[in-house]
């Protein structure tokens, strides 16, 4: 009935414990942090499920969805939740190339964008 | 949003990472054309405490609370799944494209990692930890030999270390859910391995080897002053009794002994 996909927590456990102790920090200041997670993947993809990035409002951020390949997209939709508060899903179309940009990849992600802290 | 909501499932993953009580969080990532769910709803289902949140709808809250249980209880655990909510509320886990009219919904299910240290990069030692990979474990690799404890031989692992079992072993950090597989070159190195191992409580610790072999080694342990309950915890020789000849099927042995263990199993044949 579900898809198996192996846990792959252990090697995300170092970051995805950093970003937990920065939204905390985050709602002890009155910071807004926007997560970007990975929820769904169909063909190759760089991250797969679960996979988090966590958005400061100064545009930077700790964790990756797939540097290079799509990141990019997801940046803006995240911004834009930043500011306005509307979670998001974001689907990334690796499979077909844009000109002179040449992504390897080739599956779809799909991303959800959500303000954790106002 | 409600950010003291956010604040109870930040602190229930926490705790089920550091390995308290499982939890699945289910999230609304699309409502589609159900207009009356919002977007980013959560609902925070642990495996036996109070369920906090809602969809704002009491049927899909059921429907959606039933899958978590669900999850809770699969042999084979998943960490992400995502599930399309038809009009009609019924869930479906699939792969393929969504329905335009489905709302989707992101299950998430936190719970402690599992560790396997395999010691021994040879045949079996590799068999051992792409299973164990497969399984969802996360793997060490310890050896002293650099031919074979490096990455190019072991993608799957976290970590590969090349140097003595007893210095590596000692490096590590070992709590219940470490799992042990001493399946190294020769019986003199999984007798230290299994020196250094013992006493720091790990999960798991099983030895290769003969009965007659292991049996003089826990003997040996045991007049060295190593607790009895200790040695007695130690599955020697190593896995469950499939017949297993290859280096594959000793793997599976192992992973299978594992798992048993784990989900406090017996290991008959479900048929018999």
């Amino acid at each position: 009935m579900y898809p198996y996909i192996p846990l792959s927590v252990w090697k995300e456990a170092i970051v995805t414990s950093e970003i937990f102790a920065e939204i905390r920090e985050a709602i002890a200041q009155g910071e807004p942090r926007v997560l970007a997670t990975v929820a769904n993947t169909r063909g190759s993809t760089p991250r797969k499920p679960g996979a988090i990035m966590l958005l400061r409002p100064d545009g930077t951020f700790r964790g990756t969805i797939g540097g290079g390949c799509g990141e990019s997209e997801v940046w803006q939709d995240a911004m834009d939740t930043m500011a306005d508060g509307i979670p998001r899903l974001t689907v990334v179309d690796l499979t077909e190339p844009i000109d002179g940009d040449d992504k390897i990849c080739g599956g779809v992600m799909e991303i959800f964008v959500e303000r954790v802290v106002d | 949003m409600d950010f003291s909501k956010n604040m109870i499932i930040l602190n229930a993953i926490e705790s089920a990472l550091a390995g308290g009580e499982a939890v699945v969080v289910a999230t609304l990532i699309d409502s589609g054309k159900l207009d009356h769910l919002s977007t980013g709803a959560k609902l925070l289902v642990p495996k036996f405490s109070q369920i906090e949140g809602s969809f704002g709808d009491a049927r899909v809250d059921a429907v959606v609370i039933n899958s978590a249980r669900e999850i809770h209880e699969t042999q084979l655990r998943v960490n992400v799944a995502v599930a399309y909510l038809s009009l009609a509320n019924q869930l479906h886990f699939r792969t393929g494209k969504q329905l335009t009219s489905d709302a989707e919904i992101m299950f998430q299910l936190w719970e402690q990692p599992l560790r396997l240290i395999v010691v021994g990069a040879g045949h079996v030692g590799l068999a051992v930890a792409t299973l164990g990979d497969f399984l969802g474990f996360s793997v060490t690799v310890i050896d002293d030999r650099d031919d074979f404890a490096n990455r190019d031989r072991f993608p799957m692992a976290d970590e590969v270390c090349c140097g003595n079992v007893d210095t590596e072993i000692d490096a590590l950090q070992v709590d219940n859910t470490s799992h042990f597989v001493l399946v190294s070159r020769g019986h003199l190195q999984d007798e230290l391995a299994l020196r250094t191992v013992l006493g720091k409580g790990a999960g798991y610790v099983g030895m290769i080897g003969s009965k007659r072999r292991t049996r003089t080694v826990i003997d040996h342990l045991a007049t060295e002053g190593y607790s009895s309950d200790e040695l007695a915890a130690v599955s020697t020789p190593i896995g469950l009794n499939i017949g297993a000849e290859t280096p594959e099927e000793i793997a599976l042995s192992v992973l299978a002994e594992i798992v048993m263990l784990r989900r406090g199993a017996l290991g008959e044949r479900l048929s018999s």
